[in-house]
């Protein structure tokens, strides 16, 4: 295998001689790829044959149902798990479960908060940042700051046990990122938070990005998807379904518009013409027709009206992440 | 190793954190080793059961049986019990017909009835009786044991009598007499005394010479000691103060450690449940440091437990600890890190906590047993004895009574020491593999 001077590089990413990933000369340099990856428990296939490519200061999406692999995947790359079939390579570099070393540069904010109960956040934090190699002062203003992030810097010497479990979570999330990885693992970080700490763990989290940290991050939440990725892979069963900005995913909905309304009696008559205007679907006892191109919305509501059906009942939308997981899948994003 | 040190670390912050547990480590050994000190009687010097209920029935009016009743009441093992209470609170002797209802009512389990032709006309030899309800077997050999010891150490003076009726019976009494003569003569000459008491000792059947035989020591001699003369010498553990605590301490010690030690590596468990390994093993630590942090921790953990059970052993029942102190924190050290590679093992074994739990209780128990640190391995059958030299706690145990009972060297101590820290390595070896195949870290 040939290695671009730029891979060389990034290979040496993570150790102290190493460029800071954000030299210009390095934009372009591919960090992590994931290469066929196939990864079954006992028959279960939790993921299929998934190829991607992360880019450096990218911020990245994995939005996908309960099952869908998200977990299975972040603890591959976290070196977690060995899969089945393909590789993962980081900058270049195979990692390997067997080697340690290679993820001095990765964070995981594992799903479940993975804190010690017993000690206090203060004593946790020491602990993982001194198996980054942390120490000294280096590592007391980390976690000082980190504290202050996640607005815990008061409660720093309670048993994490007293913590309430948005508490947890916040604290969960600022361990993995005291010895400053490169790239971060958030599965699923924000659980059982409240929307003003969430605001503030993403504004947290924006910032490291805006300071070049690579994040790859896992939801069934399409808004946070929306809010913070920049890139953002729908899965559903192991497979990636679509692949794309936010502007790039929502250009793959065939429409602008859709139209939705209750599933009762009274819109029978609507419901049965209306397959042949445009798509239609029903889920969760509502009904969305996406009217094709050349349709006139004028038509429809005229049609609305010789049924006698009031206008209230209809309300139209934007193109969202979860509409097009429905289109894409024929079900809800949190079925 | 950094990182093994800042899990090692993070293990004893859990520990001090934990009021409950650290108070738990220090006084769960100080409150055992006072348990099983008072159930074992440690303080006593000298050792075996005291206070036995045993019937005795004394049918006979032969002075010599009066005598054997006297000797089982001296005997402390025994509480020698000859009267029948009344209901309206008087006393009688016991009778043989008292004694098959009373068993039952589990008044006392044995019995000994001297009949009144406890030594027979027609016969030569004693006529004795025991009545036992052997409802435990170690008891049961014990008594017996003890029985005869104090009957036949009154013997020789009842043979004696019925020796010398029979020999009456066979050759008449003016040639009996003629024998015994010559006999007491014959004993004059070769151990000294007066021939005319010897005479007539003989002719009563007292063969019990030692009053009439001119020796130092007077009457307490016997006749039969002077002929079978048996020395005894204790070549080992003479000066230990307190023998019975030293001897067991190393059981109760293994046994204690094996269970703290099994619950330490089972909270390997507790750490996966809270999803730790996922953070731990994301980050650039590795199995193997975690299992050798869990390691390091069981034997300082074992280590410090032992040490406080010792120094309660000191102040509680006198075991000598200051004179082998050194030594005997090596010994300490090798047993905890056998003692915790069996946990770790047992923790790669085993799918859940409450499986380690359960299988560490069986498997501890039947090693202490076949180890040795419930009852000696001498009355184990052979192949149990051979069984037993497979566990560490026979080599723990073999360790402590080295140090403590008979002073070894570290010279002398380092074959054992060998062994444990083989048994060790061993077992940790396959811990580590079961550990990298196993569930625990997925
Ligand atoms: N340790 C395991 N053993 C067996 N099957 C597993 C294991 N972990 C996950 N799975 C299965 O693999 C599939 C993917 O699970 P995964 O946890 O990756 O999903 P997810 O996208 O993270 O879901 P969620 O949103 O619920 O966290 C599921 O069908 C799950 O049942
Ligand atoms: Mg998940």
């Amino acid at each position: 295998m040939t290695m671009t001077s730029g891979e060389a590089i990034a290979l040496a990413l993570g150790s102290n001689r190493s460029l800071h990933w954000r030299n210009p000369t390095v934009t372009t340099v591919l960090m992590l790829t994931l290469d066929h990856l196939t990864k079954r428990y006992g028959t279960l296939t939790a993921l299929d044959d998934i190829s991607l490519t992360i880019k450096p200061g990218e911020f990245f999406g994995l939005l996908g149902p309960n099952g869908a692999g998200k977990s299975t995947l972040m603890s591959l790359v976290a070196g977690l798990r060995a899969p089945e079939a393909g590789r993962i390579t980081l900058n270049g570099k195979p990692l390997s479960v067997a080697e340690a070393s290679s993820r001095a540069g990765l964070g995981l904010v594992p799903q479940s908060v993975a804190l010690y109960p017993e000690l206090s956040a203060d004593q946790n934090l020491r602990i993982f940042g001194e198996l980054y190699g942390l120490h000294g002062t280096l590592l007391k203003t980390r976690i000082d700051e980190a504290l202050v992030a996640v607005q815990l810097a008061d409660r720093r010497h309670d048993q994490v046990k007293t913590f309430s479990g948005g508490m947890q979570r916040r604290l969960n999330l600022v361990a993995a990122l005291l010895h400053r990885p490169k790239l971060l693992l958030c599965d699923e970080p924000t659980v059982g938070i409240d929307p003003q700490s969430r605001n503030a763990i993403f504004d947290f989290l924006e910032a490291r990005a805006r300071e070049g940290l690579t994040v790859i991050y896992s939801t069934h939440y399409m808004e946070e998807a929306t809010r913070l990725c920049s890139r953002i892979a729908i899965i559903d069963h192991g497979r990636i379904l679509a692949l794309g900005t936010l502007d790039e995913l929502l250009a793959q909905l065939p429409f602008e518009e859709e139209i939705r309304f209750p599933a009762r009696e009274e819109t029978l008559a609507l419901a049965a013409q209306l397959p042949a205007w445009g798509e239609f679907i029903t889920a969760d006892g509502v009904h969305r027709f996406r009217p094709r191109a050349d349709c006139k919305l004028s038509e429809f509501f005229a049609l609305t009206e010789s049924l006698g059906l009031p206008p209230r009942l209809f309300t139209s939308q934007r193109p969202t992440l979860e509409a097009l997981f429905l289109h894409l899948t024929g079900r809800n994003l949190r079925e | 190793m950094r990182i093994i040190l800042t899990l090692l670390r993070k293990d004893f912050s859990h520990v001090l954190r934990d009021k409950a547990a650290l108070s738990l480590t220090f006084i769960v050994p100080l409150v055992l080793i006072y348990v099983f000190g008072q159930i074992f009687g440690a303080n006593r010097t000298d050792s075996g059961p005291t206070g036995i209920p045993l019937a005795v029935v004394n049918a006979s009016g032969n002075p010599a049986a009066a005598q054997l009743v006297d000797a089982l009441k001296a005997e402390k093992s025994f509480r020698v019990l000859t009267k029948y209470v009344n209901s309206d609170q008087t006393e009688r002797p016991l009778t043989e017909a008292d004694l098959r209802p009373m068993m039952r009512g589990n008044d006392f389990r044995f019995a000994l009835v001297i009949p009144a032709d406890l030594v027979r006309e027609t016969e030569f030899g004693l006529h004795l009786k025991i009545l036992s309800n052997p409802r435990n077997e170690v008891e049961t050999q014990l008594i017996n044991g003890l029985l005869q010891k104090t009957i036949f150490s009154n013997v020789p003076q009842l043979l004696g009598q019925s020796l010398q009726a029979q020999a009456r019976r066979y050759i008449g009494a003016s040639r009996l007499e003629k024998f015994n003569r010559s006999m007491a003569e014959n004993v004059a000459r070769n151990f000294g005394g007066d021939p005319e008491r010897i005479f007539s000792d003989i002719q009563k059947g007292q063969w019990n010479l030692g009053s009439s035989v001119g020796s130092a020591g007077g009457g307490t001699t016997d006749f039969f000691s002077r002929v079978v003369r048996i020395e005894q010498e204790q070549v080992i553990g003479k000066e230990v103060k307190s023998p019975m605590a030293t001897r067991s301490v190393g059981g109760w010690a293994m046994q204690f450690l094996l269970f703290a030690l099994t619950a330490s590596a089972a909270s390997l468990f507790y750490e996966k449940q809270q999803g730790l390994f996922q953070r731990l093993l994301s980050s650039p630590v590795t199995r193997a440091h975690i299992l050798w942090s869990k390691f390091l921790y069981g034997v300082c953990l074992g280590l410090v437990q032992l040490v406080v059970l010792f120094v309660a052993g000191r102040f509680m029942f006198g075991i000598e600890v200051e004179h082998h102190l050194g030594l005997l924190v090596l010994v300490c050290g090798f047993a905890a890190a056998a003692c915790t590679s069996f946990g770790m093992l047992l923790a790669a074994i085993s799918p859940s906590p409450e499986a380690a739990r359960g299988l560490g209780t069986m498997l501890i128990l039947t090693m202490s047993a076949i180890g040795g640190a419930w009852f000696p391995i001498s009355i184990m059958p052979e192949l149990m004895q051979h069984l037993s030299k497979l566990t560490l706690v026979y080599w723990s145990m073999e360790g402590f009574q080295q140090v403590l009972w008979a002073n070894a060297t570290l010279g002398e101590l380092c074959p054992t020491l060998g062994i444990l820290a083989a048994m060790t390595a061993a077992t940790m070896a396959l811990a580590l593999w079961c550990f990298n195949r196993g569930k625990l870290f997925d």
